[in-house]
């Protein structure tokens, strides 16, 4: 809300710069920041139109002389439809400077010399939907003579200047000047005061035409009618006005205006009814039927068994707490009027609002809370207002629907706690001070301490609370900086985020770069790989059907990186992600997070240049990068590589699962031509690891071992195979048949094609023997090398080059 | 002529050859052809049995000088042959060395993960464990232990993904404050750690919001946590991110889970606090929320207020990144176009 210092100064002497204000206030309570309206306008006065005539070369053009002050009159054309002979308006003198880089300058308008303009509300920056309804399509004109000549800033408010605070949801106290008034009071140790508001008891009658019912009590604490008789509805003054349209309120009657003053006073919502529209003279607060019908001025709402209403018999005048309806609403022909000042339930009201789409001032209020202690103040103050405005001939005493006495909050404490969660040391006296700065009372028996809190600062209810009165007044600048003092502890990451952390540097090592995906996929995305096979997790209501399900693999993240990048020619992609899937089994509501390391690797892996050749992204990159990744896990389990063409979205020739003890635990694979072409990628190879699983695997126990003494001796094997026969098939059989000195099989060749026997393929070994204990003797190798080859030959029929 | 005279010839022809020669090969033949055992110094020297045996020493003498005076002739131009060839050598191998490098490329840790790194690792150091919790979290954790019953006002400013009633794609890694402080046992000293992680909130993704972010929750509970703590360890941690001239200051503020609750702000490193665009000319950049967690979450994990105290601070590496490296699109963070990725290699 923002808080006029004009308006302030009623309560509390203000000598600062609203600058200062708003820093000191955002240190010591609540975010502020200073607003001076109308800094730029120069040279706007009141001006009195002595006389008028048409324009001779202008049908809506009209000459006006105007009394600005000055000896003579000066002319002025105008063209608003409501200028009128006798008027006081805004002159903008020659010179003058308006809103949004507006300069006026005399000249002439068809010929006619023109000193001026004369000006609307809006043009002088009160904005034109806060303005009074009746100025909306002209020039504002003063209800009262005022000096020709005179400034008219601060006759309307122009150049008001204002501490505007954001307020979080707890400091709704600050919702009205009071309130206000007492916070910026306390951070300058300045006690506000204020006018208690009186009525003319020689108007006070006892009789009154409604009775007033709440039936959900427990929603409705407070509910309290007057009624005012025999009125005048006319105009407020325009002191009034200004301060509403300040505040971003139009305004509309006397008795509107008045109700909504309260509430920007008080913080205390008020609504008006004209009692010769209500449909009987029973008011109930109670809930809606389903279909009741709300009507408000420009559509209609149709309100349920939720919704708590006002009503007048089966007349719903409106949704408690959040807006009237049309059919009661004051106007000028208004003559008996009904003041209402209830307190409402906030998350009723709240979801009411938001349920109707219906958020203003009043649920504003009610939602965070409103002063229980001032509601039958506040009806008081309205209706003394509405009164003075209207010179009713009558007024009602209270008319009680519910009412809660409030009560203020006793808040027991120490002083030692309340320096010990500060970590100062303040003294008792002090302390004290600082509270009854709040308005507080105070009553210290040696370390124990009483806060009496008034109904005011209702968000005050623990010993917490008062800490961070004291703290914040005393101010958070002064506290010193300290560490923790407790017993050591040793702190650190999680054993299976060190583990993730090695299988990340691996893959940093090897050149690919860290990306961080969204969680929340489209539907088809986690179809397109639902490798682990997961019951899909969806949101209730989600936003898009681009997030719209947990997502079950890395992988379509990765794609759509890959896809992104190379559409703007980075092709030679390789990335990789290290984050959770949600994996749900069929039977829990809850997905189970688990850890996965995946990647995606795309063009070129050594680019060409000068010296090198270019070397392309395939299977075998990516699988050299798991390898790797595997190696360091350092486990003992046996890692193997399984062909598969199961999964539908990876090329069924060119894929492998990981498995783990024989146990799945991930897969490389290159995407399908299909699927490359839907995501608009070039070739892509993929690998994604469980590394919950991984991490889970036995640990290797490392002896240490001297690095062998003797030679080894080595024996190279070229053979030629059938093509559908493994490698991997073949090198364990090597080593099932190559004794105990057979340490290392590499293939150094792998060839298919011309000059060989049709489906054939021509495979070259490379296998070293070595004993670590002794010198190794050709016969030994001789040996063993003959049983490889003769295995080979019986088992799968290979053919010894 | 004498043996002497010989002797001395010889010398003189040894040293001009070895002096004219232009190869190595030619000095290794002169020194074997002359001081070799069929040399003509040896040859020479078979005539010493004419010599008469008084002048005998002195032609021995003459002799070996011969020998080692040729000898360091060969070795010297050997040398000097040596050090053309090497000189040459050296030459023919020159390149240009501002011929691009063979790449060796490291790969980028995402810039966020070196932003919550780079903060893990502060707080490591001062002894806080790092316990990152779950993603979908059930509303009790995510909302009820943090004081913030249903029909909260609170629940408004964080919109959040449900799975159903009673599960939600967590909206705040303080989710994880009452799971770490029931788990925790006091006999084993303070509760020390960080939770950093993932966040959800039903927002539109613009320029500065984002459906997925992250945030990092830290949370101490001992018998003697003040709000100077606070104070102190934010000041350090923000020295330590932002720079070692940055203060900080705290404003009031509300969570429901804090009481006292601030704002907490660092003072411009770009203007050094005296104005300017990133700090819209205030001096001073809000960066994070902290306080002193709230007796009725410690009564809700079974903690006594009365006892113990505790802090907590709830901080945004996408807000740090994007203040620290001037990123004006949080949309930036979930593109992950490699340029603007490799920008950030080895800041962290």
């Amino acid at each position: 809300m923002k808080i006029s210092v004009n308006w302030l100064k009623e309560y509390i002497p203000v000598t600062h710069t609203v600058e200062e204000m708003a820093d000191k206030v955002s240190l010591t309570g609540i975010e502020s920041g200073p607003v001076n309206l109308g800094e730029e306008l120069t040279n706007l006065v009141v001006g009195h139109i002595t006389s008028i005539t048409p324009h001779p070369d202008s049908d809506h053009l009209k000459v006006c002389q105007v009394d600005v002050g000055e000896d003579t009159d000066i002319q002025i054309v105008c063209g608003a439809p409501n200028v009128a002979e006798g008027q006081y308006v805004i002159v903008a003198l020659h010179g003058a400077h308006l809103p949004d880089g507006i300069k006026i300058k005399r000249g002439k308008l068809r010929g006619q010399e023109s000193n001026g303009m004369i000006c609307g509300l809006d043009e002088v920056g009160v904005p034109a939907k806060y303005m009074p309804k009746e100025f909306e399509n002209g020039i504002y004109v003063f209800d009262e003579p005022q000096t020709p000549g005179a400034e008219v800033y601060d006759l309307l408010g122009l150049k008001d200047k204002m501490v505007d605070m954001d307020i979080t949801p707890n400091r709704a106290d600050t919702l009205g000047m009071r309130g206000a008034a007492w916070e910026i009071g306390a951070t300058y140790d300045e006690k506000p005061t204020f006018k208690q508001p009186e009525l003319d008891n020689s108007k006070i009658s006892d009789s009154q035409d409604v009775t007033a019912e709440v039936t959900e009590k427990e929603l409705v604490p407070d509910y309290l009618l007057r009624e005012l008789k025999g009125i005048k509805v006319g105009k407020s003054p325009l002191w009034m006005q200004r301060r509403l349209w300040n505040q971003n309120i139009r305004p509309v009657n006397s008795v509107v205006d008045a109700a909504n003053y309260v509430m920007i006073e008080y913080g205390q919502p008020i609504q008006a009814y004209d009692l010769d529209k209500l449909q009987t003279k029973a008011i109930t607060v109670k809930l809606a039927h389903n279909g009741d019908k709300l009507d408000l001025a420009d559509e209609t709402k149709v309100l349920d068994k939720n919704d708590l209403v006002i009503a007048a018999g089966d007349q719903i005048l409106g949704l408690a707490g959040v807006m009237n309806g049309s059919v009661a609403a004051v106007d000028e022909n208004t003559t008996n009027v009904l003041l209402e000042a209830g307190v409402f339930d906030g998350a009723s009201v709240r979801k009411a609002a938001q349920r109707h789409d219906l958020r203003g001032d009043d649920s504003n209020r009610f939602e965070k809370g409103v002063d229980n202690g001032i509601v039958d103040e506040a009806l008081v103050r309205a209706t003394q207002l509405v009164d003075q405005f209207t010179e009713a001939k009558e007024i009602s005493n209270v008319i009680t629907g519910n009412f809660t006495k409030a009560e203020p909050t006793v808040i027991k404490g120490d002083f030692s706690h309340i320096n010990h969660l500060m970590g100062l040391n303040l003294s008792n006296d002090e302390i004290t001070k600082i509270l009854k700065r709040l308005g507080f009372e105070v009553a210290a028996a040696g370390d124990a301490l009483t806060v009496t809190i008034p109904t005011r600062r209702w968000d005050m209810s623990i010993e917490a609370d008062v800490v961070e009165e004291v703290n914040r007044i005393y101010g958070y600048e002064n506290l010193p900086n300290t560490l923790p003092a407790g017993m050591e502890t040793r702190g650190g990451y999680s054993k299976k985020r060190e583990f993730s952390n090695k299988l990340r540097n691996i893959l940093l090592g090897a050149g690919l770069d860290e990306v961080i995906n969204f969680s929340l996929l489209s539907k088809q995305d986690v179809e397109d790989f639902n490798t682990i096979q997961t019951e899909y997790t969806k949101l209730l209501h989600p936003m898009t059907e681009d997030h719209e399900y947990l997502r079950n693999s890395l992988i379509p993240g990765l794609v759509r990186n890959v896809a992104y990048n190379q559409a703007r020619k980075n092709n030679d992609i390789g990335i990789f992600e290290q984050a959770r899937i949600f994996d749900r089994p069929t039977d829990q509501d809850r997905p189970n997070e688990v850890e996965y390391i995946s990647g995606a690797v795309s063009g070129n892996v050594v680019a060409d240049s000068w010296n090198t050749e270019a070397q392309q992204a395939d299977f075998y990159y990516v699988k050299g990068l798991v390898e790797e990744m595997l190696a360091f896990t350092n486990s003992d389990a046996e890692f193997t590589f399984v062909a598969t063409d199961e999964y539908d979205n990876l090329h069924p020739g060119q894929t492998a699962k990981v498995l783990a003890n024989g146990q799945v635990i991930g897969f490389i694979g290159k995407l399908h031509p299909n699927y490359q072409k839907a995501h608009a990628v070039a070739e892509t190879f993929v690998f994604e690891l469980n590394i919950d699983l991984l991490f889970g695997l036995n640990k290797k126990n490392v002896k240490a071992q001297s690095a062998p003494k003797y030679p080894s001796i080595s024996r190279d094997l070229a053979i030629l195979v059938e093509k559908d026969v493994e490698n991997g098939q073949l090198v364990a059989d090597i080593f099932a048949n190559g004794g105990k000195y057979l340490r290392d099989v590499n293939i150094f060749d792998v060839y298919q094609g011309k000059n060989l026997k049709p489906n054939h393929k021509s495979l070259g070994y490379h296998l070293e023997f070595l004993n670590p204990n002794d010198t190794l003797t050709d016969e030994e190798v001789e040996k063993a090398f003959t049983l490889v080859k003769d295995s080979l030959v019986q088992k799968f029929n290979v053919e010894i080059r | 002529m004498s043996l002497n005279d010989t002797l001395k010839n010889l010398r003189e022809n040894g040293i001009d050859e070895a002096k004219r020669a232009e190869r190595l090969q030619e000095l290794n033949d002169l020194r074997v052809n002359l001081l070799g055992k069929k040399g003509p110094i040896t040859k020479a020297l078979r005539g010493m049995k004419d010599v008469p045996a008084e002048e005998r020493p002195e032609i021995g003498t003459l002799a070996n000088n011969v020998k080692n005076d040729i000898q360091a002739a060969i070795e010297e131009k050997m040398s000097e042959l040596n050090d053309k060839l090497v000189a040459k050598k050296l030459e023919d191998e020159k390149i240009d060395v501002t011929l691009p490098a063979t790449k060796q490329v490291q790969g980028t840790r995402h810039i966020l993960n070196q932003t919550i790194e780079d903060i893990e690792q502060f707080f490591i150091g001062l002894g806080y464990e790092v316990a990152p919790g779950y993603e979908v979290e059930e509303d009790h954790y995510n909302f009820e232990r943090l004081n913030i019953p249903k029909n909260h006002p609170a629940r408004d400013m964080q919109d959040t993904f449900y799975l159903s009633d009673e599960l939600l794609m967590r909206t705040q890694t303080s989710a994880q404050e009452g799971r770490d402080m029931e788990e925790h046992d006091f006999s084993n000293g303070p509760l020390k750690m960080i939770s950093p992680g993932v966040v959800y909130r039903r927002d539109d993704d613009d320029a500065t919001h984002s459906h997925q972010f992250h945030q990092i929750e830290g949370l101490v509970v001992d018998k003697n946590i003040s709000m100077a703590d606070l104070k102190g360890t934010l000041d350090a941690l923000c020295r330590h991110v932002f720079g070692e001239n940055r203060e900080i200051r705290f404003r009031p503020s509300y969570f429901p889970f804090t009481e006292p609750s601030v704002e907490v702000d660092v003072s411009c490193f770009n203007c050094g606090g005296e104005g300017c665009r990133i700090c819209k000319y205030t001096g001073w950049i809000e960066v994070l929320g902290a306080g002193l967690t709230h007796p009725n979450v410690l009564k809700m994990s079974g903690i006594d207020p009365q006892v113990y105290s505790g802090m907590a601070f709830g901080l945004g590496p996408e807000r740090f990144a994007m203040l620290k490296y001037g990123v004006n699109d949080i949309r930036d963070f979930y593109l992950n176009d490699v340029r603007f990725l490799e920008q950030f290699k080895g800041v962290n």
